[in-house]
């Protein structure tokens, strides 16, 4: 039976002196704020200082016990929960992608549930799963246990963005997942963001994920919202010293002429080094099996450059060996000074480069727009 | 020994079709599968309805499945004896003591698996937009189905047993012929039909542990 479709865009989501208490402690304590269709605001904050149970709410999954939340105007609590929720995208940390439906099914499921045709729902789940960069002939048949992590996470995306709400939820979406997956995952999606053009609420506990991709970010602490702000206000004019506190790794750029690539760097672990002569096939099953979708591809004394599994899943010979396959990134010494290798890789277009120390690959460098953006 | 051993060992192929006709085993066969089917598909019918109408009144689930654990105690032939004065003999009474062992471990299996069925998966059901009849239908008994598939395939072993003792009250089957067997201490009969009846079960309990292991695999929880 299909849903009443509450909201074609969203113009505003105000919260009111929202409250919600577990037995006697505030879960979130007289919350307000206002965010503004289009917008991306990021909930940061100690663990327990009620990110979940805010972001809970703007979907009905909890009630609060006083104070209002408006979509549009609208009271969330007089609109019927399963149509306010078909209307509302929801990611969250551990996915939770049913494991007796295919890919294919898990991400159609509700557009089933809606009515539309097999036809209809077999379209839109295709252009979804190459939306988030996942081969569909080669995805839709599968079942969830069959994927890496980081593209049960993509699938996650995928699904929640099927009935094309526009206000999607995501609660610490890449909490799970390894540093460097979760850059890169972040990196794809501050540019489908663009595309999305959708209201977004983000929950996350990596400060640097918060400049990198919020619009504003508000800090919780202690079930209330601390303070709320663009990245240079919350930096440069702080309302406590725990707000200080969390933004202090942003700090660090306001002195970016000083800051090496080593104050960047993400450590490499050996699983992503793979030797060129292994073949496509191969590759790839040690890439789930460790479940990274970046492989280090190797010629014993040095890299070569790098791998995506997307793309290895897409080769058609996958006999051929990984080293004819490489995509050549920069590489510099962790010594070097990162305003000027930012440079070079932003005027390069790339999205990153190895780091060298005495010679040998030591850490990955992610250029982060963010970033460059908060030092003005 | 020696005797047993001879028995084995002259059971020829000629020996086997005799005692095949002669006890018209194939009629047996076909007396007991049928009443082996219409007691699982009782007991599965009415065992999963009782999970499920458990699992939404879970007030009552303890009590109910305490009283279903009370006639899983009674031994199986004072069992038979006990529904004598109500069934009569024949197939009746050894139909409904296979579907009251039968329906414990499909009750109790069926309300276990969507009692326990991971809260993050209902959790998402819902925020996805999903009504509870929906989460009912499409998340929570398509989880359990590998622990009711559990249940079933004890209550398969329970009800093979019965059914052959229903030979004992008059119900046909293999049974019958197993205790004509025993009465003329007719070793080869015996022999036959104990092996044919024993292959009957692991034929059918393996079928259901395959079942079993596929949609575990296909879960993904081996
Ligand atoms: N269902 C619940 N029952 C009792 N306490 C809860 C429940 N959900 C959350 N809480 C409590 O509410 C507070 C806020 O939780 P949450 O919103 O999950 O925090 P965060 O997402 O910031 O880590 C915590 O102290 C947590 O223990
Ligand atoms: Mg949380």
């Amino acid at each position: 039976m299909p849903s009443k479709r509450l909201f074609d865009r969203i113009d505003s989501i105000q919260l009111r002196g929202v409250t919600k208490k577990y037995d006697d402690r505030f879960a979130i304590n007289d919350v307000s704020i206002d965010i503004e269709g289009g917008e991306l605001v990021i909930f940061i904050g100690p663990s327990g200082s009620g990110k979940t149970t805010t972001l809970r709410m703007i979907n009905r999954l909890i009630e609060p016990d006083s104070g209002t939340i408006l979509i549009n105007d609208q009271n969330v609590m007089e609109l019927e929960p399963v149509a306010l929720r078909r209307n509302i995208g929801y990611v969250i940390q551990s996915i939770g992608l049913f494991p007796h439906m295919t890919i294919a099914e898990n991400i159609g499921l509700v557009a089933k549930l809606e009515g539309w045709n097999e036809k209809k729902i077999k379209d839109r789940v295709k252009y979804l799963l190459d939306f988030v960069s996942l081969p569909s002939e080669m995805f839709m048949d599968r079942y969830p246990h069959q994927l890496s992590g980081g593209q049960q996470q993509r699938v996650g995306l995928a699904r929640a963005l099927l009935m094309d709400p526009p206000l999607l939820l995501m609660d610490e979406p890449f909490g799970a997942l390894d540093p460097i997956l979760r850059k890169q995952l972040q990196e794809e999606f501050y540019q489908i963001r663009e595309k999305l053009g959708k209201t977004i609420i983000f929950v996350t506990h990596d400060i640097e994920e918060a400049f990198k991709l919020g619009d504003r970010i508000a800090i919780m602490d202690d079930a209330k919202l601390v303070q709320i702000g663009t990245a240079e206000e919350l930096i440069f004019h702080p309302v406590n010293e725990m707000v200080a506190s969390i933004v202090d790794s942003g700090k660090k750029f306001k002195h970016l002429d000083t800051l090496k690539i080593k104050d960047l760097i993400s450590p490499l672990e050996c699983m992503y080094v793979h030797d060129g002569s292994l073949d496509i096939e191969s590759a790839i099953s040690s890439m789930i099996e460790k479940n990274i979708e970046i492989a280090v591809v190797s010629n014993g004394s040095g890299p070569l450059g790098i791998v995506k599994l997307i793309d290895l899943l897409r080769m058609e010979d996958k006999d051929s060996k990984i080293a004819d396959h490489v995509v050549e990134i920069p590489s510099f010494s962790r010594n070097e000074l990162l305003s000027s290798s930012l440079k070079i890789m932003q005027k390069n277009g790339h999205s990153m480069a190895f780091v060298m120390t005495d010679e040998k690959l030591s850490g990955f460098l992610f250029p982060n727009d963010a970033f460059s953006q908060v030092i003005g | 020994m020696d005797k047993e051993h001879k028995g084995v060992d002259s059971l020829l192929l000629s020996d086997l079709i005799e005692v095949w006709e002669t006890n018209s085993l194939t009629l047996r066969t076909i007396e007991h599968l049928t009443m082996f089917g219409i007691a699982i598909v009782l007991a599965s019918i009415i065992g999963v309805f009782l999970g499920l109408f458990l699992y939404s009144r879970p007030k009552i689930a303890h009590p109910m499945l305490n009283l279903l654990n009370l006639v899983e105690t009674i031994p199986d032939i004072p069992l038979l004896v006990l529904l004598l004065p109500i069934f009569g003999l024949g197939k009746e009474p050894t139909i409904v003591a296979s579907v009251l062992y039968s329906l414990l471990p499909i009750t109790r299996n069926t309300y276990t698996g969507l009692k326990e069925v991971d809260l993050k998966y209902v959790d998402i059901a819902r925020a996805m937009g999903l009504s509870e009849k929906d989460i009912l239908f499409k998340v929570r008994i398509p989880l359990s189905l590998p622990m009711i598939v559990g249940g079933l395939r004890i209550a398969l072993v329970f009800t093979m047993g019965v059914v052959t003792l229903g030979g004992l009250i008059a119900a046909g089957g293999l049974g019958a012929a197993l205790i004509a067997g025993i009465q003329l201490y007719k070793i080869n009969t015996i022999l036959v039909v104990g092996f044919w009846t024993g292959l009957l079960a692991v034929i059918f309990d393996g079928l259901a542990g395959m079942i079993e292991k596929r949609l575990q695999r296909r879960y993904g929880i081996w």
